[in-house]
């Protein structure tokens, strides 16, 4: 049996897909999760957390939160996914399994809001100080705009779009 | 650990009697590499001004302006690029994509001003001394982001082609037209070239991704007859593509083909909103491409209108011109009668006479003239009567009406056009061996460049040089041609060369039929009198304003009767600049 | 005595601090008790400004994560764009790009052996190893155009082919490099001084490795074989014969001794993938950049940076822009996690030398 059966046999498996020969991954549940990172790391080898990370997929109204295993002995990762309700963001901490989950979840809820139930540090700002917007790594926040009302327009340049600049030139025929 | 921990750390000192490995900053010049990425140079004759550093630079460094000196032109935007060094990071992504690889970087890395503004400047316009390096960051054309070689068209083998009337062109598959639509950098500097200014970018970047329904609709804004020139169009616009500078333009007319083809039924692609219906009505002489343009566009506006052709097929030149291995009729069929569905009124063989014409103008709110040219040039030579001697344009639109027509076993074709050579294709078609004899060069020929290789295929002999100076009658109902050579004479700068006549030799040939393709002139006596007075005619073509409407108010003109270069998509411009001409009119009228 | 403790904040300003990080510390006379790292000093916002950008712009731009070391940034993304959007490249490509990681890693290992003696105030091999770099940037800029952001490293491949020539030059420069080892040996590792100071600092608990997910020199000091390089191999790394280099000291010394072999391993892998190089095109025809679209995909790649394990986990979503490029730098957990708790009952004029063995670069924590 190999790990995907294994993992189906336990746990709720939406897709599992072998993207390299060292490289799994696996979309669970919000409430598989936990269970399955547990089972992964004590009963399957995967000791080490390479990774936690977030992505924002706006238009399903969704954050997927990913975490990347690393298994020292069969020289392979695993990616874990799930999808987490945008629109309340909460989850918990993985931080008693492994200590670094602590920072990155940190850096997470910094950058997206996520909210990780049961984390010590979360609140601490890491990167970020005095900030004054929603979380900046939200696809909804323009850094540009941003930038521009904070800052102003940095410099007087042109900003001519040369491709628009070209197509108005010749549409000038077909205005008459 | 030891006394030897303590003392060898002390080796150290020998240091001291070593040469250093600085230099001497600025006393000594480091040169830098030979591919370093320093300070850009530009060569302004080269440059097209099409942005695409601008496009590719990450920073926002490139902005493209304009200069004294440098006027936009066609296939040249007439900008340059200015670079902001605040904001320049020496990645060299505007040198590996610059398509005409005018763009570069020299070895020059050391620039000290103190006025901030000395930072932004126009590479080769504001001299900065180390235009002339040699050394510097370039790329090759082959691994440059821009991909110079165009995807080929399969066509029929030759011997193939021969045998029957089926079209020449096989047309890409869905995975050779994404490749090669994918090559278009979008600069749009090919609109300059289009008559009709269509869309092209756009639609080739639609045609790239897969949305071929959204491509016919751009196309469809500005053209109804886009299959016809996804086959047939002169293709002006691939002369002043950006690529075309260093490699192959972009395949524009064959992915318009592409793109057209795949869809059988316009009625369910295009979605063109008809507005409510107006009162006044427009009548339409000649239901040629620019006629039925005009009538498209004017129908959509809501206005009521009819065409008179003469012929008993819409589609003027395109129709009885050319011949069908270019532009099948089930192709031409598919164009017109979406156009009729829009509400337009079709009336065929309706030949306007000078009474007719009278009571159009009776009837009609405003008339469009797209009756083309049709009364071909004669050769001016003795014995041109002799009844073997036949005119390509006739000859063409009896093959396509399938009338019967004798050309025997030897031709000689004379003249250097598109027409010239679709007589001489289509005679290699009916067995004949074929010449075609020009008097300037075959570089010099107004064809369409594949349009020749095309028929050297096929086995057509092209003679240059030569002029034609008299037909005999020979027996077994031959026909003999007199011709002598011509040199080329210069002009000067700018002006084709002439061909002058050698004086003194004369060279015959044999032949069943001479058809002679010199051109041909307009027809206008359908008009009656008192209009044909009024009409401002230069040489030889109706004249027109910018709106094409004629010296007669409520008469416009459009097509190869009112401008000099006599092609289809020329037409379709007139048609829609018409368009938008007549809506004037009425507005002013009332 | 008092046992009042006090509160002290190293850096970002601090000479000891490799690069614009601070710690916080509470000291009792001079030992660190508790310690916290903080970061932020030098955001840059590279993932969210990728989002906004077509892939071929990022180049440029992912270099700049981290400066000494840019390569590595480079060919994971250009990997990994490649794997998304399935795209073979050529052969010798991947040898090019092999040579230029091991190139990148040489220096950036013979500037770290300076910096670890500049750490604690011998700072003679400091110059020397910044001198001694430049050598190698030399020849990245005759490869690359640039000598400290090469941009060099492209989906499809590599910019430009080898200069003529260069693989003798490449072969001088090595020779020169391996001549001026023993000197930084006699001042570095056969000092009383550094190997008192050294020897047993900062222990690290084996059971920490796999559990912290510590990777790179740090892991192959406390004697875990974890090396991306014979992991996972990538480019043309499986086609080189090499071992992975393990202490089992777990202390400084110990990652002093790895970085130390790794030098001449690098050496080593240098002269052997010159000698290997294949014969062929570099660089595959990609789609139109201005234009480039990679279907909707996910994909983990990673490298054996100096630091440890880097990694890029990458997004597409069909569109021309990547959705999110999560950069994984070794030293988010060095430098937060490890250093946190490392620090503690340490000296607090050791501090820097932990520093610079973790090597701790801050541009890739907060990228």
């Amino acid at each position: 049996m190999n790990i995907i059966e294994r993992l189906k046999e336990r746990f709720e498996v939406l897709i599992a897909e072998k993207k390299r020969k060292d490289l799994l991954i696996i979309e669970t549940t919000k409430k598989g999760l936990i269970p399955m990172l547990f089972y992964l790391k004590e009963y399957e080898g995967y000791r080490t957390l390479t990774l936690i990370s977030c992505v924002d997929w706006i238009e399903d109204k969704k954050f997927q939160m990913s975490y990347i295993l690393w298994n020292f002995r069969m020289k392979a990762n695993i990616i874990v996914k799930f999808m987490l309700d945008r629109e309340n963001p909460d989850f918990e901490t993985v931080y008693k399994l492994w200590p670094q989950a602590e920072a990155y979840e940190r850096e997470i809820h910094e950058m997206f809001g996520v909210n990780f139930e049961g984390n010590p540090t979360q609140n601490e700002e890491l990167i970020l100080e005095d900030w004054d917007n929603i979380p900046p790594m939200r696809r909804d926040f323009d850094t540009l705009k941003y930038s521009m009302e904070k800052f102003g327009e940095r410099e007087p340049k042109s900003r001519i779009n040369i491709r628009k600049e070209i197509s108005e030139q010749y549409d000038e025929w077909r205005r008459k | 650990m030891g006394l030897k921990e303590v003392l060898k750390p002390l080796g150290a000192w020998r240091q001291i009697a070593r040469k250093p490995h600085t230099i001497l900053v600025p006393k000594v010049h480091r040169e830098a590499a030979e591919r370093y990425r320093g300070f850009h140079v530009n060569d302004l004759g080269k440059c097209i001004g099409c942005g695409t550093c601008a496009a590719v630079c990450p920073n926002e460094a490139i902005d493209m302006v304009k200069i004294e000196g440098i006027e936009g032109k066609k296939g040249d935007s007439g900008f340059r690029p200015r670079i902001d060094y605040g904001r320049c990071c020496w990645c060299g992504l505007c040198v590996d994509s610059c398509p005409t690889t005018s763009l570069r970087m020299t070895n020059e890395y050391i620039w000290i001003r103190e006025a901030p503004d000395d930072f932004v400047y126009i590479p080769g316009y504001d001299i900065k001394g180390f235009e002339q390096k040699e050394k510097g960051y370039r790329k090759d054309k082959e691994h440059s982001f821009t991909d110079y070689h165009r995807v080929p068209m399969r066509e029929k083998e030759p011997e193939e082609r021969l045998q029957t009337f089926a079209e020449v062109v096989l047309g890409y598959t869905e995975e050779e037209a994404r490749k090669e639509a994918d090559r278009c950098i979008g600069c749009g500097l090919c609109i300059s070239g289009c008559p009709d200014r269509m869309h092209i970018p756009d639609y080739i970047r639609a045609v790239a991704s897969g949305e071929y329904e959204r491509s016919v609709n751009i196309m469809y804004e500005n053209n109804p007859f886009a299959e016809l020139c996804g086959k047939v169009c002169t293709r002006r616009c691939e002369s002043y593509c950006s690529l075309g500078n260093e490699g192959d333009p972009v395949a524009i007319r064959w992915l318009k083909r592409f793109a057209t083809e795949r869809f059988s039924d316009l009625k369910e692609v295009i979605r063109a909103r008809k507005q409510e219906l107006k009162d006044k009505s427009v009548g339409i002489i000649g239901a040629g491409p620019g006629g039925l343009t005009a009538a498209y566009y004017l129908a959509l506006r809501g206005y009521k209108v009819t065409v008179y052709e003469a012929m008993p097929e819409a589609g003027g030149m395109t129709m009885a011109g050319i011949p069908k291995y270019r532009f099948p009729l089930p192709s031409l069929k598919k164009q017109v009668e979406f156009i009729l569905s829009q509400g337009v009124e079709l009336k065929t063989n309706y030949f306007v006479d000078p009474e007719k014409f009278r009571n159009l103008m009776e009837i009609h709110d405003a008339i469009y003239l797209g009756v083309g040219l049709l009364k071909p040039w004669k050769l001016g030579v003795p014995g041109e009567d002799h009844p073997n001697v036949i005119y390509a344009i006739d000859y063409l639109r009896k093959v396509n009406f399938n009338e019967s027509v004798k050309i025997g076993n030897e031709v000689v074709v004379i003249g250097g056009g598109d027409v010239a050579i679709d007589a001489a294709r289509v005679s290699r078609r009916f067995g004949a061996k074929v010449t075609i004899g020009y008097r300037r060069r075959k570089v010099d020929m107004p064809a369409d460049r594949e349009e020749i290789e095309g028929a050297e295929e096929e086995g057509v002999e092209i003679w240059e040089k030569i002029i034609p100076l008299r037909v005999e009658d020979a027996p077994e109902g031959r026909v003999k041609l007199v011709y002598g050579k011509a040199r080329m004479v210069d002009q000067g700068p700018g002006r084709r060369p002439k061909p002058v006549l050698i004086e003194g030799e004369e060279y015959e040939i044999l032949v069943d039929r001479i058809i002679v393709a010199i051109g041909q002139q307009a027809d206008l006596t359908f008009l009656p009198q008192e209009f044909a007075e009024k009409m401002e005619v230069e040489r030889g073509r109706i004249k027109v304003n910018e709106r094409q409407m004629t010296s007669i108010s409520g008469i416009f003109a459009g097509g190869d009767v009112a401008n000099r270069v006599a092609d289809a998509i020329s037409a379709i411009a007139d048609g829609l600049r018409a368009v938008k001409g007549i809506e004037l009119y009425f507005q002013g009228k009332s | 005595m008092s046992t009042e403790e006090v509160r002290l904040f190293i850096g970002p300003q601090h000479p000891g601090v490799t690069g614009n990080m601070s710690i916080e510390v509470l000291l009792k006379g001079d030992t660190i008790t508790w310690a916290k790292t903080h970061i932020g000093y030098l955001h840059r916002a590279f993932e969210k400004l990728m989002e906004r950008r077509i892939f071929i712009k990022s180049f440029p731009l992912v270099c700049r994560i981290c400066v000494p070391e840019s390569d590595t940034n480079e060919e994971n993304l250009a990997r990994g764009l490649e794997e998304l959007a399935d795209i073979e490249i050529p052969e010798r490509a991947k040898w090019i790009r092999t040579l230029v990681l091991e190139l990148s890693r040489l220096q950036m290992f013979i500037m770290w052996y300076g910096g670890i003696a500049g750490s604690m105030g011998l700072s003679t091999p400091v110059q020397w190893g910044i001198g001694d770099r430049d050598y190698i940037l030399d020849l990245f800029e005759e490869l690359t155009g640039g000598r400290v952001y090469h941009i060099y490293i492209l989906p499809g491949g590599v910019r430009k082919d080898l200069p003529e020539g260069f693989e003798e030059r490449v072969l001088k420069t090595m020779d020169l490099i391996e001549r001026r080892l023993p000197e930084y040996d006699e001042l570095i590792m056969d000092n009383a001084v550094e190997q008192k100071r050294l020897k047993g600092l900062a222990p690290i608990p084996k059971e920490w490795v796999e559990e912290m997910g510590i990777t790179g020199p740090v892991a192959r000091a406390c004697g875990f074989p974890y090396d991306v390089r014979k992991n996972s191999p990538y480019e043309a790394y499986d086609k080189l014969d090499f071992d992975v280099i393990t202490e089992d000291g777990c202390d400084v010394w110990s990652m002093l001794l790895v970085r130390r072999r790794e030098i001449d391993l690098s050496i080593k892998l240098i002269r052997e993938i010159v000698s290997k190089m294949p014969k062929g095109e570099f660089l595959t025809r990609l789609p139109n950049v201005l234009y480039w679209e990679i279907p909707k995909g996910e994909t983990y790649v990673k490298s054996e940076a100096t630091r440890g394990e880097f990694g890029y986990y990458i997004f597409t979503d069909g569109s021309g822009k990547p959705r999110r490029v999560h950069v994984k730098g070794p030293s988010f957990i060095h430098g937060i996690t490890l250093l946190e708790r490392l620090l503690v009952g340490q000296n607090i004029a050791d501090v820097a030398p932990i520093l610079v063995a973790l090597q701790i670069c801050p541009p890739e924590m907060e990228r």
